[in-house]
């Protein structure tokens, strides 16, 4: 029998074409008994590293290619013969992406005539071609083209092959077996028809002839090829195959050399920089530990050819620095005594116990991977700069290969079988946004489907099959690929959505399997906000400027309140689940922010490690450790896993992982629940415990913490940046909390609270705040004061104003630095407003001082007559004064909510307290008094509902008085019950009982009552977290 | 001059209610995007459920499931507003649309025939109760003024323009019928009522307010005329009701069929005019309409009558798939005269239309014995053509290469024993997503006798090979 190489394959990444994964694909031919098998996906190579491993695993070969169509011209399969050829199929791949839209592509016939050395062709005649296509390709190809011969069981085979013999002997041109395999098995037919009919945004029985007419595109068996091909057809695709001898492991890639100095090597100038550092960072001298560990990392660096990775971070950062934007590094290499010195980090190495090994390893075959958050509002320049110095052609934005989650894979599925649209949308409502498992029956029978009934159940089997699929590529939100030679040679590039970027084909993963290094430029809004404070701070103390490194530090003051809980607005442990955690661990040192950072995540929580943390660190429980080579593992967090890093090293100690097993673990932990693959693990991690004396119901349970783990399992090395900057974030709400506020107002949005609970609770806490005043006002808030080293007040600025333009603002800022304003035509006049930005001055009472109250305001504006230049001297024409009625209370709040968002007068809760007293409703301050488990009610504005995935169906609400939040808690069957009250109420009466703790109050209801109607007329708008 | 405004309150939800038996079931008018779909209007059932207008359709299923929806459609307000429109003509010659979701009507000149007013507007009201919708009805010396007291009031006559000062006077900014940013800009200021913003000097509120502004108070106040284009009722009759489950007995047909009926009785009194045939439309998930005409032998316009006659058609009548929407359309709207008889019938009888030489094709052989036939791109031969209603159409088919020209209704086991294969196997294998997945090898065969026919094997259920088609 003869043997066969598929040299037409798609995989899933031609997207809505391919019906089968790579490793699909290379089973199956594999199993087949195939020689190799080409993967050549439409004009893309996106799926190529993929596919490599797939080859690597099944040990089958892969030949690389790419199918294409010439614009106005052939269908051809391009095959790469060597590395030459390779980097010229990336150029015209690059070259056709980038002329065309996202997502498609434009091949012209140029892009073939230059570049086409080290690469063969198949000609794929369809019913639309002629000769001269075939006599075009030869002028190309010459003698490396082949008349591709695939064979279907169409209408009349034999007649197909007779013309296409007939045609490749006219062209001289020899013939070659193929499959124009669009699935891995027959199987798959459903699918395939079903992504077709997605591509065409049509249902399945309307795509009609766009649907292949049987399902014989799958990887056929021998014996099948045998019958339908002849036998030097088949023969010829091993003589292709055995030509394409090219591998991505002869990609060479090279760190840029530019950010080395001038005759220096890249670990001479890496040395010399971290010199200059130490000087910076220890200007009193470095002390004998630091430097022994900055010498023990530098080798390490030296030894795994890392220099030129940290040297191109560092030149980002100091980038940044020049430009004055706050950043700080993240990640398994970033907080090391290096990068400290290097600026990379602004955590001083000696403020944790982070041993760089951890996060750096010889045996583990893992890149280095520091991600840098750089201010929100910023980021961009420096991506711009990156751009710049490197060159399009050599620095592009790593792709994101986004998948099919349950509801979209529901969604497009059921719309391909023609459901009606409330249909398709109530059924993707079953699916999670983010799950990847099917909704299990119950669900579809709440929601009014029969999971019995045939389309139902052909739906369901479709969506199972679509989960997990790519379904196109988007742009990662920082990565950077920078390379010494242009990117082209390495991977194609394409347009990004988003103007002036470009994006390699590749995704992380594939970056780190070809060894490709990123670096990870993020965005973060704490930074932003971090950077205004210590510019505001600057404006009224004297003392040397603030950074982030120069912060005092381990505070007293500021860890008492952050064990109060009082850490509204700072970053990370500022939720209603952080809050309620603070009073419990009590933090008292640095650390203890690193493991608070943590442990507040979905992973601790699902797989059960805050209680038995807490009860160990109170004292509740003993701290015990199997052994003491256990014991230096989870010393730290008291034996309880907390990071990744941990449940890493635990099989390394405990059950004999190599470090790259470990590697390994860490990445099935992150994907088991996608896509399974953790079982192996299981079984290895258990009996190699056994073996080294662990009892098997240990084993077990430190199994099943590593399953709950999943992929929410948190790094120690980003906790720990994090933790810095949470730090810092404290101890500005501590000691300069009018600064802090206004900095966060003026980088809003970002954080959990709004502009109005960051004001009220500035309030609570002593601080001045005023009014927006077109006198005073500036864009962003600003102070004013102190008085003797007091706090400041917050002046709100003109950008909480609704709808309110910067433009205009600047505007009055400048007229008013020439000259106070004298009424409110001089402001409209000498800023240039128009009506619209006078008007909503007016309503949001900042002409006050100008006008007199808001219904004058508005009407004194209103009253601006159009400029008219030449009789700018003569006196507007006298009016008669109006009388107009002076607003109340009430009107007064309700503008200030509606043009605000907030309001500086009374609370709306204190004008209806003496209602709410009436029906025996308490204050938040009362509940501070009243012991636990008695039964009261309360009542406040709703200002969230929150019901995440892992409370099972708790719903917890938060009220606010005008006294601070109470937190209610919702359990799942009053939510059912009371499900209108629960949603509709914009003021909410709640009965319940009090569960107060360790100074952590909850509210457990029992009845809900919709109080909305005393609060007719104002503006108040909830937070709804779903 | 009187007008009289009449305001529906919830056309959309009428329009549709009015063609559902049960009204008491909470029910939801949804429109917007696929991505976002809102409430737009409801009923009183669905808002006892907590469902509001304005709340996204996710928002309001969170909270109930136990409603229905159905499509909010701008388009089927506004063939109401002119069906009404229609109805409303009967009454007077000068109706105007110029109001969306109202009708203003000159009525001073038709008191004579209706009234006095009480009267008159209680006819009115009795006849819009009889069609189904819901209404504020008032009345006022000019057109501006009685739509926007509509706004406020129902059943208020206002005769004298003192009167309507003190009305007007009253009402607050907000439902003035101003521009949104006036009435913003009004209350704003602190204007709360009409009659706050009359206090205000001229000169002050001109040097303010667009020019309209002014011109609109005037209007309404009775200082400025206004004209108003009136309506003219069109030359056909075709409405549709979409019915909101499957249909399947006529019996079950007869609700919707009354409800058109009395809506063309209404809109032929409304021209002043009868009909003598008009067709009655069946539509089916997938198969064609059902047509069914209905001829009278005179010119008729009562409901009752025309209701016995189609009702008497409709029992007769074979559907053959449930019923999803019905609809009646009248193009030939004769003058109405009642007394007339048919002595001489004049219409020529020679020229056969193909109209009628189907229906006479039809009567000789049976209904199903004409039809049409439509190409599907399908890859299954049995579902790659389809019969359709005869419609005469000239339409040419797409070419099929290797497709034979006679297929037969259903395959039939080929029983030639002798024969040559000339082409195949030709795999198919298609279909998965109707019940109806095929899997079948297809071959041309030329038997002793020289045809040549398509048989095919079906793989999954194996057995003889059946006969698909001949060339012809």
């Amino acid at each position: 029998m003869s043997g066969y190489a598929e040299l037409h394959c798609l995989s899933n990444f031609t997207f809505q074409r391919g019906a089968s994964s790579a490793m699909e694909l290379f089973q199956r031919a594999k199993q087949q008994g195939y020689e190799a098998l080409a993967i050549t996906d439409e004009c893309t190579l996106a799926g190529i590293v993929r596919a490599w491993q797939a080859s690597k695993k099944v040990e089958l070969p892969l030949i690389v290619g790419s199918e294409m169509a010439i614009e106005n011209g052939p269908r051809l399969v391009v095959l790469v013969e060597t590395l030459e050829g390779y980097q010229n199929l990336c150029r015209m791949i690059s070259a056709a992406r980038g002329r065309a839209e996202k997502g498609t592509y434009r091949l012209l016939h140029e892009d073939l005539q230059g570049s086409r050395s080290g690469l063969l062709a198949l000609w794929l005649p369809d019913s639309t071609c002629t000769l001269a296509h075939g006599h075009w390709l030869k002028s190309v190809f010459a003698d490396r083209l082949w008349l591709a011969v695939e064979l279907h069981q169409g209408p009349d085979d034999r007649q197909r092959l007779r013309q296409l013999s007939a045609a490749a002997a006219v062209l001289g041109i020899p013939m070659t077996a193929s499959g124009d395999v669009h699935m891995h098995a027959r199987g798959r037919r459903a699918l395939q028809d079903t992504m077709t009919a997605i591509r065409h945004h049509c249902t399945v029985a309307e795509a009609g002839f766009r649907l292949f007419p049987n399902g014989e595109r799958h990887l056929r068996s021998l014996e099948t090829l045998v019958e339908r091909y002849l036998a030097e057809l088949m023969a010829e695709t091993l003589q292709i195959a055995q030509r394409c001898q090219f591998g991505l492991d002869q990609l060479e890639y090279e760190y840029p050399h530019e950010v080395v100095g001038p005759g220096h090597t890249p670990t001479s100038w890496l040395r010399q920089l971290t010199e200059q550092g130490i000087r910076n960072r220890w200007p009193e001298g470095i002390t004998p530990d630091t430097r022994t560990q900055i010498e023990k990392e530098l080798a390490l660096i030296a030894e795994l050819k890392y220099e030129s990775y940290f040297l191109t971070v560092q030149d980002v950062v100091v980038f940044a620095r020049s430009q004055g934007i706050l950043c700080q590094g993240r990640g398994s290499a970033a907080n090391s005594a290096v990068c400290f010195a290097l600026g990379i980090t602004e955590l001083d190495p000696s403020r944790v116990n982070l041993l760089f090994e951890r996060f750096i390893s010889r045996e583990r075959n893992e890149p280095p991977d520091i991600d840098v958050d750089f201010e929100h509002e910023r980021r961009e320049e420096v991506i711009q700069y990156v751009f710049k110095r490197y060159g399009r052609h050599r620095a592009a934005i790593t792709a994101v290969a986004s998948t099919y989650h349950g509801a979209g894979a529901v969604r497009d599925v059921a719309k391909a079988l023609g459901l009606p649209p409330d249909q398709v949308n109530a059924l993707a409502d079953c699916c999670g946004r983010w799950t990847d498992q099917l909704p299990p029956p119950e669900r579809l029978r709440e929601a009014g489907f029969d999971p019995e009934s045939p389309i139902i159940h052909k739906v369901m089997v479709l969506t199972g099959e679509l989960i997990g699929f790519p379904r196109h590529l988007s742009q990662h939100p920082g990565g950077f690929v920078i390379s010494e030679q242009p990117l082209t040679t390495l991977v194609p590039v394409e347009n990004a959505s988003m103007p002036g970027r470009t994006v390699i084909q590749w995704d992380k993963d594939d970056l780190d399997l070809v060894g490709l290094l990123k670096v990870d430029i993020l965005a973060l809004g704490m930074l932003t906000a971090l950077r205004r404070c210590f510019d505001l701070i600057a404006g009224y103390r004297r003392r040397p400027p603030l950074t982030i490194a120069n912060i005092p530090a381990e505070d007293a003051r500021t860890y008492e309140m952050i064990s109060r809980a009082d850490t509204m607005g700072v970053f990370q442990i500022e939720s209603r689940a952080q809050m309620s955690m603070l009073p419990r661990l009590r933090p008292e040192k640095f650390y203890d922010l690193v493991i608070e950072v943590a442990i507040v995540r979905p992973g601790p929580i699902v797989g059960d490690m805050v209680h038995p943390y807490l009860r160990r660190r109170n004292g509740q429980e003993d701290v015990t450790y199997p052994n003491d080579k256990l014991k230096k593992v989870f010393e730290r967090t008291l034996g309880v896993p907390l990071f990744q890093e941990q449940v890493m090293e635990l099989a390394i100690v405990a059950a004999d992982y190599t470090p790259g097993e470990a590697d390994q673990l860490r990445r099935s932990m992150a994907a088991w629940k996608r896509h399974g693959g953790l079982e192996p693990h299981q079984k290895k991690l258990m009996e190699r415990m056994r073996k080294n004396g662990y009892t098997t119901e240990f084993a077990t349970r430190i199994f099943e913490q590593i399953k709950g783990f999943g992929s929410y399992g948190f790094p120690e090395s980003h906790a720990a940046s994090f933790a810095l900057i949470t730090y810092a974030s404290c101890w500005l709400k501590c000691h300069e909390p009018a600064a802090f506020t206004a900095a966060l107002i003026n980088s809003w949005p970002m954080g959990f609270y709004s502009p109005d609970q960051l004001l009220q609770n500035a309030r609570r806490h002593g601080i001045g705040t005023l009014p927006v005043d077109v006198r005073y006002s500036d864009w962003d808030c600003t102070l004013e004061g102190p008085e003797r080293g007091g706090q400041p007040s917050i002046r709100m600025g003109m950008r909480m104003i609704r709808g309110f333009r910067e433009a205009d603002a600047q505007r009055i800022c400048q007229a008013r630095a020439r000259a106070a304003f004298t009424d409110v035509d001089d402001l409209s006049r000498r800023a240039d407003l128009e009506r619209r930005a006078a008007e909503q001055l007016a309503d949001a009472g900042a002409l006050r001082s100008l006008a007199g109250h808001r219904h004058r305001a508005r009407w004194a504006v209103s009253g601006i007559e159009a400029q008219r230049p030449l009789f700018d001297e003569l006196p507007a024409a006298q009016e008669i004064k109006v009388a107009l009625p002076l607003p109340t209370a009430g009107e007064d709040l309700q503008a200030d909510y509606s043009t605000l968002g907030t309001t500086l007068g009374q609370h709306p809760i204190a004008m209806l307290r003496s209602a709410l007293r009436a029906q025996r409703c308490r204050s938040s301050r009362d509940l501070r008094n009243i012991e636990h488990g008695r039964f009261i009610s309360v009542a406040g504005l709703v200002v969230g509902r929150q019901r995440p995935g892992t409370a099972g169906g708790t719903t917890f609400v938060t009220l606010e008085d005008e006294f601070g939040m109470v937190n209610v808690v919702v359990w799942r069957d009053l939510c059912e019950r009371q499900r209108r009250p629960l949603l509709e109420s914009r003021l909410m009466k709640v009965e319940g009982r009090l569960e107060s703790e360790n100074n952590v109050i909850h509210l457990i209801a029992r009845r809900l009552y919709d109080l909305t109607p005393l609060l007719t007329g104002l503006d108040v708008r909830s937070r709804d977290f779903h | 001059m009187r007008w009289a405004c009449i305001l529906f309150p919830q056309l959309a939800l009428d329009g549709v209610l009015r063609h559902r038996e049960q009204s008491e079931v909470p029910l939801a008018l949804i429109s917007g995007t696929p991505q976002r779909r809102v409430v737009h209007a409801l009923n009183p059932a669905a808002r006892a459920l907590g469902l509001k207008s304005g709340m996204s359709l996710t928002a309001a299923q969170a909270l109930s499931t136990a409603f229905e929806t159905a499509e909010y459609d701008l388009g089927a307000i506004e063939r109401w507003q002119a069906f009404l429109a229609a109805w409303a003509y009967g009454f007077s010659s000068q109706v105007s649309l110029h109001y969306p979701r109202a009708l203003v009507l000159e009525v001073e000149s038709s008191l004579g025939l209706f009234g006095p007013w009480p009267r008159f507007e209680a006819r009115l009201r009795d006849e819009l109760a009889a069609l189904g919708f819901r209404h504020r009805i008032t009345l006022a010396p000019n057109p501006v003024a009685a739509r926007i007291l509509a706004n406020a009031h129902d059943g208020l006559a206002i005769s004298s323009q003192s009167e309507l000062h003190e009305r007007l006077g009253r009402m607050p900014v907000e439902r003035l019928g101003l521009p949104r940013d006036v009435a913003t800009a009004f209350s704003r200021m602190g204007l709360r009522s009409f009659r706050q913003v009359l206090g205000l000097p001229r000169d002050t509120l001109a040097r303010r307010f667009p020019a309209e502004l002014l011109r609109h108070l005037d209007t309404l106040l009775g200082r400025r005329g206004i004209a108003l284009q009136c309506y003219l009722p069109p030359d056909e009759f075709d409405a549709r009701i979409e019915l909101n489950f499957d249909v399947e007995s006529n019996q079950a047909l007869l609700f919707p069929v009354r409800r058109l009926i009395a809506d063309l009785a209404a809109f032929l009194a409304g021209r002043d005019c009868g009909v003598q045939r008009f067709s009655l439309l069946l539509e089916h998930r997938s198969l064609p309409d059902t047509q069914m005409p209905v001829g009278l032998l005179g010119i008729e316009r009562e409901a009752d009558v025309l209701f016995e006659l189609t009702r008497g058609r409709l029992e007769q009548l074979e559907v053959p798939a449930p019923v999803l929407a019905v609809r009646l359309v009248a193009r030939d709207l004769p003058e109405f005269l009642p007394e007339r008889r048919e002595l001489f019938d004049e219409r020529p009888q020679q020229n056969l239309s193909w109209e009628r030489l189907r229906e006479r094709l039809r009567s000789r052989l049976g209904d199903e014995a004409v039809s049409d036939i439509k190409a599907r791109a399908d890859h299954r031969p049995e579902s790659a053509w389809q019969a359709g209603e005869f419609r005469g159409s000239t339409e040419a088919l797409p070419s099929a290469q290797c497709r034979p020209g006679w297929l037969l209704r259903a395959p039939e086991p080929f029983t030639e024993g002798d024969m040559r294969i000339l082409a195949g196997p030709e795999r198919i294998e298609s279909g998965w997503w109707d019940h109806n997945d095929q899997c079948r090898h297809y071959f041309w065969v030329e038997t002793q006798s020289g045809r040549r026919a398509w048989v095919y094997r079906p793989l999954k259920e194996g057995g003889p090979l059946l006969l698909q088609g001949w060339l012809s």
